[in-house]
């Protein structure tokens, strides 16, 4: 039987497809689910006389009872949020500056990129040297030359957990504005203009049209920024280990630690499953609200 | 000269054409590129010459490092001798090393262990045992404990390159100045660091009492063990085979630590610092004791680097009245990869890099302490180092950390807990450290 011209379509649809499928089961699924597989072990690389039994869901069980691994759960989450709603905020009034007309408007738009373009690991030196306790910038900005009363910055819990949501910020508020400023930039003038005849102030003008118009931008850049502070790795690595006293611990860190230090292939493997899960559905949450957001502004 | 080429080039073809032809051209060349890279990679070994891979990492002196490949160079022009570098911290080159011996990398012959690894690489499978080469008469050539520290299960792994351990370095000018004689126990020394640093601010000299490493990483454990032990502390109690860590002494240690010396003769910001930062802050001639590695020797007496060059005094740690002094021990092994093609070649490379004359050689060019005997009689290398002869009993005595191949995990949870209990004026270190010991006797029953 000769296939009919529809079914030789799809064929030739599927062949097109299939290098981009082929590319993403590689490098996407089976990564992911080879992780579930492994989190079902037990496998320690030290002792391989162990072997790898199966275990079932017994390191799910433990992680529960990991006092540690909660502890960084909730380092990442207070990193999340405190570090993405700066972003947003900072992404914000950034975007709406560099929206408007001035003079050098694109010398500031490409500076302003400048933090974003530089490598985490770089960035995170960076800011390693301006908390130091004895030559950091910062202390050099508060006290001067009065070295008596210089603060080390990274020794204390909390003041080392803020200055990893600081680098991150520094660094990533930029992204946040570039996608806010793309949404800023379809809102017609006309818009503007009609309010101002109408006799709308600046702030009136800002939350009636700026704000709801920029909206799905807004979230896409939150969604972005959530999933990216959720697996925040590079920034803890160099600049403080995890320390002091765990204070800076986030649970990418803590499953690194486990897989590629303490050879717990098994539990750290958990940990990836259990921090993919989590981004998951925080994605799948983000996509809802947008989805139904952008049928708002369709229909409306 | 471009607008000579583009009007040729849309006389042949019209514009967007070009622009089809350039990229088509890009992807081509790429594609091509791809084709030679693994071509160009496979290096075509000469006729009857052995490839060897020796992985290592950054060294602090590559000049010495440099001289030995070419002495070996030139003595095996049979060996070809292939470097592949890691990091320069323990902790990373770990985790590559490691990642390389699970894929059972055949780029791997010859590496570099820690002296905290034998058993991890035993026990894995990773490091082949050397026993049938590495002959019992020759091992009695070497310091006791660093061969303890290479064997597993009655079998050997590794031979000792250099060996490392704890040194308490200090400002002789000052201590002579201020009529002290180097502390022998921790109080003492925080006594001296506070009358020195108190006269030396009436001066107006701005100068700390003490720097170490306390940042929440591997040197962390060797730092708070030497203050544990010298208390009559364990970190595994040998007779129980148990964490010691929850016991009295190791936790007064502890707290003497948190008590007086974090923030108070050592400035706070030790407890961010890894060696070269706390040896920084004692070049610059900003505090009065250091507790540092035998190379800190080299680096504070070097006057292109140091401040306070010729001004360095050198003893055994302190001790708690009632213990005797303790040092960590640490250092570098090579071993040879269970996978290696060429053993005998990899055996021919670890006999040299370890023989007498290399090790001299590491010893007078970059400072590291042999781990042969009989160097630290060598007239050239006491000229040096006078200290190596007063300190042959601390390298001698240097204590192992606990010996399992699950090492990285219970020093995870030593790191968290000491990190913890001293960077917390508040902290309750009695439960953290209970709770610690629980976490480390879960880990050793696992070994078991």
């Amino acid at each position: 039987m000769k296939p009919s011209s529809r079914a030789k379509e799809r064929i030739f649809a599927l062949a097109l497809i299939a290098p981009c499928f082929l590319f993403v089961v590689t490098f996407a699924f089976y990564p992911i689910i080879y992780s579930f597989y492994l989190s079902l072990h037990r496998i320690i690389l030290g002792i391989p006389s162990l072997g790898q039994p199966f275990t079932g869901l017994e390191n799910y069980r433990a992680l529960l009872h990991d006092r540690i691994a909660l502890h960084s759960l909730i380092n990442t989450l207070m990193f999340v949020f405190i570090s993405t709603f700066l972003e947003i905020l900072f992404g914000l009034v950034i975007a709406l500056v560099i929206n408007r007309h001035f003079r050098g408007r694109g010398m500031v738009r490409a500076a302003i990129l400048v933090p974003w373009a530089i490598p985490t690991v770089v960035s995170s030196q960076m800011w390693r040297f301006i908390f130091n306790d004895q030559y950091g910038l910062l202390n050099y900005i508060l006290y001067g030359s009065d070295t008596s009363s210089y603060n080390a910055w990274l020794a204390d819990p909390v003041y080392a957990f803020s200055a990893i949501v600081a680098a991150d910020v520094w660094k990533t508020s930029s992204f946040a504005a570039l996608l806010i400023l793309a949404g800023l930039q379809v809102i017609p003038d006309e818009l503007y203009e009609a309010a101002e005849i109408d006799g709308a102030g600046a702030w009136q003008r800002f939350r009636r049209i700026t704000l709801p118009l920029v909206k799905p931008a807004i979230l896409i850049a939150l969604l972005f920024r959530t999933m990216d502070a959720f697996r925040v790795f590079d920034l803890v690595f160099v600049m403080t280990q995890g320390g002091p006293a765990d204070s800076t611990n986030v649970l990418q860190f803590y499953g690194y630690k486990k897989m590629f230090t303490e050879g717990l292939m098994g539990y750290g493997s958990t940990i990836s499953v259990v921090v993919f899960l989590m981004a998951l559905i925080i994605s799948v949450i983000y996509i809802r609200v947008m989805g139904k957001g952008m049928l708002k502004a369709k229909n409306a | 000269m471009n607008n000579l080429l583009r009007s040729v080039g849309g006389y042949l073809m019209n514009r967007q054409a070009v622009r089809h032809r350039v990229i088509q051209g890009i992807f081509m060349g790429i594609f091509v590129l791809l084709l030679l890279v693994p071509a160009g990679c496979t290096k075509k070994a000469e006729e009857g010459k052995t490839t060897l891979h020796f992985v290592t990492w950054k060294p602090n002196i590559p000049e010495a490092w440099e001289e030995i490949y070419s002495i070996f160079r030139a003595e095996h022009p049979d060996i070809e001798l292939v470097r592949e570098t890691g990091p320069h911290s323990s902790t990373a080159f770990h985790d590559l090393l490691t990642q390389k011996l699970k894929n059972r990398s055949e780029d791997v012959d010859v590496f570099l262990m820690d002296v905290i690894w034998p058993p991890e690489f035993a026990a894995a499978g990773w490091a082949a045992p050397l026993d049938e080469m590495f002959a019992p008469s020759e091992r009695k050539e070497f310091l006791e404990g660093a061969i303890l520290a290479n064997s597993y299960n009655g079998k050997i792994y590794g031979v000792p390159l250099f060996i490392d351990s704890g040194i308490l370095y200090y400002r002789r000018d000052l201590l002579e100045k201020y009529g002290f004689k180097p502390p022998r126990t921790w109080q003492e020394m925080v006594e001296q660091a506070e009358k020195i640093t108190a006269g030396e601010a009436g001066k107006g000299v701005e100068i700390y009492g003490f720097s170490g490493q306390f940042k929440q990483y591997e040197g962390l454990v060797c730092d708070m063990m030497e203050y544990i032990l010298s208390n009559g502390g364990n970190i595994i109690n040998p007779k129980t085979g148990k964490s010691g860590i929850a016991e009295k002494p190791a936790v007064e240690a502890v707290r003497f630590v948190r008590d007086n010396i974090i923030g108070k003769i050592a400035p706070a910001g030790v407890l961010t610092y890894q060696e070269p930062e706390s040896l920084d802050l004692f070049i610059q001639g900003k505090a009065v004791f250091h507790r540092n590695w035998p190379y800190a020797w080299e680096v504070s007496n070097n006057p292109k680097r140091s401040t306070i060059a010729g001004k360095v005094g050198i003893a055994r740690l302190p001790h708690f009245p009632g213990g005797r002094s303790y040092s960590t021990l640490g250092g570098w092994q090579a071993g040879i990869s269970s996978y290696s093609k060429n053993k005998e070649a990899a055996w021919t490379f670890v006999k040299f890099l370890t023989s007498e004359r290399i090790q001299k050689l590491l010893a007078l060019k970059a400072g590291r302490a042999p781990t042969r005997k009989k160097l630290y009689g060598d007239a050239e290398i006491l000229k040096a180092y006078p200290h190596f002869s007063g300190m042959k009993d601390v390298f001698l005595t240097a204590y192992p950390r606990p010996r399992t191949p699950l090492y990285p995990a219970v020093s995870n949870v030593l790191q968290r807990y000491f990190s913890k209990a001293i960077s917390d004026p508040s902290s309750d270190i009695e439960k953290e450290a209970l709770s610690a010991s629980q976490e480390i006797d879960r880990l050793l029953s696992l070994a078991k």
